[in-house]
């Protein structure tokens, strides 16, 4: 028993802390600094600050250089499958255009009735957004995490919790700013949660992200008359985001109130970041 | 000429499980997510290479290479690096106290590596508030054991050219 005991004992010591032929480091020193790397994590310094920002944007264009070859075939597949299904998509988009030229009479009379009933509100009419675009980097998207890098970071003033828009909707907020990238937590990701109203029932709900792009709505008051095609936009309450950014229509499936958000989170390239929060700040 | 050429392939051969190894962490390729499950192929990559050429993959390159995965996959620094030196660290305990080489050994020892590395990458997550979907992390260990001798006959050729 005792043998088995003391070669056991060799054996882990042998795997663990012997340096095999070319090996620098052993797997106890390396499990170590592992150990100190994720305890380095919590501690917020200047140095170390800089030294993660240096790292991750060093890797960051690594990344990207190894993914161009991947990139470029992606492309070359998608052009192919545009090609192949442009007149499918040719006579949908006239009949799409047909419909919208019968909505735009009615789209410019309701957009002047809103602006008359803003100004009796004496609501703010034309707000100064303030939005600064950035270019999708890398969109690895883990298992553990949605998330997009950007190519701007704090050299364009972005800070942490500012909020990312594709066009004008609502897809994210930044987590993480380096020098030169920053990381966007997509509204879908599992850590997401975000005050939002849905309009017209004007219910205020946590929109919550499940790592799909199917989001629910929680904390819906129980005699709620949501419907479906309800829309849904930031409500502003927890004091980070601006409030009316539109995010997704309500779907509402076996009495499962569910989002989906208003742009394809798998298509974008170019985001805005809405410096707008920092400049109130100021 | 033929000398030169042999020796270029053989050099080849000899790196390229170090190139497989940054190449999935750098192109964040280290899960492959399919449709209903995923496979985590760093795991087995590693593991392989450590029981069967542990001069191919330094113990300093693992290392690195899970800094560089948690930094493309947006996690603390240190979590992956810390699995999967834990699956390094099993397969070298593995090599030390088994003589037969068989795909069945390889398999069956793979279990806890799985066990053991998953369960630290759970803790790491855990405690730095990450939500964790345990169901996929789940899924995943199942997936990486089932699609392990997929691999494994994969590497062992590639091993094999080394050799020849």
């Amino acid at each position: 028993m005792e043998t088995s005991r003391e070669d056991f004992g060799i054996a882990v010591r042998s795997a663990f802390l012997a340096k095999g032929t070319k090996q620098r480091f052993s797997l106890f020193v390396l499990i170590i600094l592992s150990i100190i790397f994720l305890f380095a994590e919590t501690i917020e310094t200047k140095p170390l600050n800089y030294l993660r920002s240096f790292i991750k944007d060093t890797i960051y264009r690594g990344s990207l250089v190894v993914s161009i070859p991947f990139k470029s075939f992606d492309n070359i597949v998608e052009n192919i499958n545009k090609h192949m299904n442009l007149y499918n998509s040719y006579s949908k988009l006239k009949i799409e255009n047909d419909e919208l030229k019968n909505n735009i009479s009615k789209s410019d009379f309701l957009e002047l009735e809103n602006t008359q009933l803003k100004k009796l509100i004496e609501e703010q009419v034309s707000s100064s957004s303030n939005l600064v675009s950035a270019r999708i980097m890398l969109d690895k998207q883990s298992p553990y995490l949605n998330s997009l890098i950007i190519n701007i970071g704090s050299n364009k003033n972005i800070e942490n919790g500012m909020a990312v828009l594709d066009g004008k909707n609502f897809i994210g907020r930044i987590v993480d700013v380096n020098f030169f990238s920053s990381r966007v937590l997509l509204v879908s990701d599992l850590n997401s949660k975000i005050s939002v109203i849905s309009e017209p029932s004007a219910h205020h709900a946590i929109l919550t992200g499940h790592g799909e792009n199917v989001l629910s709505l929680e904390y819906l008051p129980e005699n709620h008359n949501i419907k479906d095609g309800d829309k849904v936009y930031t409500s502003g309450k927890e004091g980070i985001f601006s409030p009316g950014i539109p995010v997704g229509v309500v779907k509402i499936e076996k009495n499962i109130v569910t989002v989906s958000l208003f742009s394809d989170l798998s298509q974008i390239t170019f985001v805005n970041v809405n410096l707008e929060d920092l400049e109130k700040d100021k | 000429m033929v000398y030169i050429y042999k020796q270029i392939k053989f050099k080849f051969f000899e790196l390229l499980p170090l190139l497989l190894l940054f190449f999935i962490s750098l192109n964040g390729n280290s899960i492959i997510g399919l449709k209903y499950f995923s496979i985590n192929i760093h795991y087995i990559l590693v593991y392989y290479w450590v029981l069967r050429r542990p001069r191919a993959l330094g113990y300093g390159f693992i290392f690195l290479s899970g800094i560089i995965s948690d930094v493309v996959f947006g996690l603390p620094l240190g979590i992956n690096a810390l699995s999967l030196l834990i699956i390094a660290g099993t397969a070298a305990y593995v090599r030390v106290v088994t003589v037969r080489v068989t795909l069945i050994n390889d398999w069956i020892s793979f279990i806890p590596a799985l066990l053991i590395a998953n369960f630290v990458y759970f803790l790491s997550l855990y405690f730095s508030n990450y939500s964790v979907d345990y169901l996929f992390l789940f899924k995943n260990s199942v997936f990486t054991f089932i699609f392990y001798p997929i691999l494994w006959g994969i590497f062992s050729l590639i091993l094999n050219l080394t050799k020849s």
